[in-house]
């Protein structure tokens, strides 16, 4: 419907965080998987399921636009992923395209800020091929200059496709404003005279390469109609020759945010209005009741069972939409509400109202039927998003590529379960004004 | 008018993730209440997947209040009934993690939502109650309509050219037929609307003879009785939905300009063919615009000419039936079934320098498989190609259950499974036939163009003076690419100046 367009905007950049569910003391997560490390330090994560006969894969590379700490280079985690299609000595790009093409594999990449993934959906009678194809351009990438300046100008497209959505342009202008040090100061797709540059960089995409796309800091998850027996033998013969080599990106920590910010931006087209209001968080760990009480405060304070929601968009029709955008990240990020304002001078009102919100649940312990309300639908959202393998590993690629495994599957459930009304409480004074950055986006006309 | 479709899961052998099972055929209940249902009953799914198809769509929007089949329904879906505030709505299905809403094509309206089988008697209450008992409550109203309103003049308008370009084409090709609105309707018929318009829609249209129950997943048997017997609650009228669609002929290369401030050009070009989903050409125009534009895929021919060898854009396209919401999804959504089915190609938005350039590049293309036809081994590679591929398109149960409901639409008889059907008929396609199909109903004469862009009277210009339009590249191409480069930069595309109309993107979608 036309209020979820906003979070189809941010399916832009980055990948929703996956809700997981709650259930006390068993094993969750419905099947059984292996994860297994090849001696290079490669990571296999193996999820076999009934499918008949179709298999998911996914390469991991726990690289995105958070490692891009060098000037100028921003935006180029996610246009290298382009120049992972253009080919090796082996299988150059046409050649490697007509065998996919060949088995009708359904292929495609992503880029977020945390990491990159390369996932294919396809038959199992074609698991030595794409095994083939994936780990030689895994390890023998080789592209002509020419190839790399004409993707370029595929990137530059991208970039102007997307910004003609007002939410591309807010999103930049919140990472820019909340950011000083660390990388995500920049959008994934990066800055536009960083873009426009991208031509110039043959050069260092062979340093990139050769520094990020190693088996120590990727994972390959496989799941569907498969024997774990069978891909690690195949991963072994594949990928075994695979040299580590990663040098870890000098990404610079973010000093405390000690005062509030805020920004205003303009959009040149024509559109209401639209608020997004970030308060700093912390890096994802599961363990962490803090950690999972702030995500869960996203749903309760903003999502669509929450008294604020109900007030500003059903009853008092202030707004288009409010929606929260509360993801998990490596490094601390931020919990994020956007709302897109019916009049603009109902602006301050509408931004009052989400600090009231926060406040309220400063001071006051959240009904306890609504927190397992919540625990339930988290529940039931997993459980429902378990239909297919593409849809397992889709699921899971975000948790696994950010912690480097499984284990925090299970680890968030058990945080899930034991989270009380206090703890929301406690997390909730934590979002306080000086951790906030506002942005404004206005139409141009 | 007994039509009990029963899908045979045991023809489901592909993608199944779950064991299937029995499928129950007709009862008593059924035969007494005439009504079609698309069944899809799999054993052990934790899932149950609804699919209530009305054939009802925004080509019976009364003249002047464009947009009154997409606000009921909307009313239907997403704001309270008689029994439960939408808030209470919202309320109840959190903890379920469900929802459902209408999904409002030319000619269809589908009901659509998925519940955890734990949850489905509680589930079912809500959904039936949504279709049979809307409150159409004021507040409501005003909610669904402003938002509907924003849609067009903002979201539409401004925030994506490359869908803004699609709706146009549509638009421009149908003009003046039921098929000439968005489905949403227009600013103006939007504001015409009372919610008086919408109870007597609601009662003429959403009514007991005029649905058709598709059920899929995990369901206990009762359950298809149990929701024809709420849903034969609905009133007991009859009305002919059926509309003349019959777009103006294109004469020549008919050019639609909006202008805005944008960055880039979008571009959409098409003209109406006359093969719907089913007919014997169908498959044979599939595997050809596979070919050509299969979507967001980098086999795509245009894709390889205008991005992969050039780097013009993102992506380029072609369709034989509409693809919604392209520029997000990579496979389409089922049950927009139309029974008039444009040819289309989606060329994403290039810099304005090169727009002119581009068109000529796809115009180029297309005029050289009409008139050579596919090669052999253009034909063999995407017969391959497209047999494994179209596996993927329908991989859970509610999405095979919206491709059966689309069988029921067109009427295709492919024994419950309509993925295996189109595999089936792709492998046993002859180069000859495709080929025959191009030369019958594909042509590059008579086309209408779409193109979100800037400065449009200068483009107006240099298109109908056939300026060359040379183009630059930041790196070297290979030779074979500049020497093509020379042939599409002259490449002649007979615009007359009274062919191409300029129109203001705040006029778009305005009547």
């Amino acid at each position: 419907m036309i209020r979820n367009i906003i979070l189809i905007a941010l399916g832009l950049f980055a990948m929703s965080s996956t809700a997981l569910m709650s259930q006390d003391n068993e094993n969750v997560f419905p099947y059984d998987y292996e994860v297994n490390t090849l001696e290079n330090g490669l990571k296999i994560i193996t999820i076999p399921m009934p499918s008949n006969g179709i298999v998911s894969y996914y390469t991991l590379v726990r690289t995105g636009a958070r490692d891009e700490y060098e000037q100028g280079k921003t935006g180029f985690a996610h246009f290298f992923e382009h120049m992972m299609f253009r080919g090796t000595k082996k299988y150059p790009g046409t050649v490697y395209d007509s065998l996919i093409i060949s088995i009708g594999a359904d292929g495609n990449a992503y880029t977020t800020d945390d990491y990159t993934a390369y996932h294919l959906s396809l038959s199992k009678e074609d698991l030595d091929l794409v095994m083939e194809l994936e780990s030689d351009r895994f390890q023998n990438l080789s592209y002509p200059e020419a190839d790399f300046k004409t993707e370029a100008g595929a990137v530059y497209g991208e970039y102007r496709k997307n910004i003609t959505n007002p939410i591309s342009v807010l999103w930049e202008k919140l990472k820019y404003t909340a950011y000083d040090k660390h990388t995500y100061k920049h959008s994934t797709i990066g800055f536009v005279e960083d873009i426009k540059a991208m031509p110039t960089l043959y050069e260092y995409s062979m340093e990139f390469y050769s520094n990020y796309y190693r088996p120590e800091n990727s994972i390959l998850m496989v799941a569907g109609d498969i024997s774990t027996a069978d891909i690690l033998e195949k991963a072994k013969n594949y990928y075994g020759e695979w040299e580590q080599g990663y040098t870890a990106p000098k990404v610079e920590s973010e000093p405390e945010q000690t005062a509030a910010r805020s920004a205003e931006v303009k959009y040149d087209g024509k559109t209401n209005p639209i608020v997004g209001i970030g308060y700093k968080a912390e890096a994802f760990d599961a363990t962490d009741k803090s950690v999972i009480a702030r995500e869960l405060i996203g749903d309760l304070a903003f999502g669509s069972n929450s008294d604020l929601y109900k007030k500003l968009y059903l009853k008092e029709q202030k707004v288009q939409y409010i929606s929260p955008y509360f993801p998990q990240n490596r490094d601390p990020f931020m919990s994020i509400i956007y709302t897109m304002v019916n009049d603009p001078s109902d602006i301050d009102y509408v931004k009052a109202e989400v600090q009231k919100s926060v406040d309220w649940f400063q001071n006051n312990l959240v009904d306890k039927k609504k927190l397992e309300d919540l625990k339930k639908r988290q529940k039931y959202a997993f459980l429902m998003s378990l239909d297919t393998p593409a849809n397992v590993a889709g699921n899971l690629a975000r948790i696994v590529a950010i912690t480097g495994g499984m284990d925090a599957v299970e680890q968030y459930f058990q945080t899930l379960a034991s989270i009380t009304p206090e703890d929301i409480q406690a997390e909730a004074k934590t979002m306080s004004e000086d951790k906030r950055t506002i942005i404004e986006l206005q139409g141009a006309k | 008018m007994r039509n009990f479709k029963t899908i045979n899961i045991l023809a489901l052998t592909i993608l199944l993730a779950l064991t299937a099972t029995s499928c129950r055929t007709g009862d008593k209940a059924d035969d007494e209440m005439n009504t079609n249902k698309v069944l899809m009953q799999v054993d052990n799914d934790p899932i149950v997947a609804y699919n209530i198809w009305f054939k009802v769509g925004s080509v019976n929007d009364p003249q002047g209040k464009e947009g009154l089949t997409y606000l009921t329904a909307e009313m239907m879906a997403d704001a309270s009934t008689k029994s439960n505030d939408y808030s209470a709505i919202l309320e109840k299905m959190y903890p379920m993690a469900s929802g459902y809403g209408a999904k409002v094509d030319k000619e269809m309206t589908t009901f659509r939502g998925k519940t955890h089988k734990d949850n489905l008697d509680e589930y079912n209450k809500l959904f039936m109650d949504a279709v049979l008992n809307p409150a159409f409550k004021e507040e409501d109203f005003n909610r669904v309509k402003n938002n509907t309103l924003n849609y067009i003049k903002n979201v539409l308008r401004y925030s994506s050219d490359e869908e803004l370009g699609k709706f146009a084409l549509y638009n421009y090709v149908f003009e003046g037929t039921p098929y000439g609105h968005l489905m949403v309707g227009s600013v103006e018929g939007i504001e015409n609307i009372t919610l008086e318009d919408i109870k007597q829609h609601h009662k003429n249209y959403f009514n007991a003879n005029n649905y058709t129950i598709g059920l899929g997943g995990g369901y206990p048997s009762d359950m298809v009785d149990k929701v024809d017997t709420e849903l034969n609650k609905l009133q007991d009228t009859a009305i002919n939905t059926m509309v003349d669609v019959t777009p103006k002929p294109i004469n020549g290369l008919e050019v639609l300009l909006v202008e805005k401030e944008n960055n880039s050009t979008a571009i959409s070009f098409g003209f109406p063919i006359y093969v719907r989903r089913g007919d014997d050409d169908f498959f044979a125009l599939a595997l050809f615009s596979s070919w050509l534009g299969e979507h967001r895929n980098q086999s795509s021919h245009l894709f390889q000419v205008i991005r992969g060898a050039r780097g013009l854009n993102y992506g380029d396209y072609a369709y034989i039936e509409r693809f919604l919401n392209g520029g997000r999804l990579n496979k389409p959504d089922p049950n927009n079934g139309r029974n008039n089915p444009l040819f289309e190609v989606w060329i994403r938005p290039v810099q304005h320098i090169h727009r002119h350039f581009a068109l000529r590049a796809a115009m180029r293309e297309l005029q050289k498989v009409v008139d050579n036809g596919m090669t052999e081994e253009q034909f063999e590679t995407t017969k391959n190609f497209l047999n494994k591929y179209s596996i993927h398109w329908a991989a859970t149960t509610s999405e095979r259950l919206g491709y059966q409901v689309d069988s029921e639409f067109y009427g295709i008889e492919d024994g419950g499974n309509y993925i295996n059907h189109f595999r089936e008929k792709i492998k046993n396609l002859t180069l000859e036939q495709v080929n025959a199909a191009i030369k019958k109903h594909i042509q590059y004469n008579n086309v209408k163009i779409a193109m979100i862009t800037s400065d449009a009277e200068q483009f107006k210009s240099d298109l109908v003076s056939n300026a060359d339009s040379p183009i630059e590249y930041n790196s070297p191409k290979p030779d074979i690419v500049m020497e093509e480069d020379k042939d599409i930069s002259t490449y002649k595309l007979d615009i007359k100046e009274e062919n191409v109309t300029i129109v203001p993107v705040d006029e778009m979608f305005q009547k």
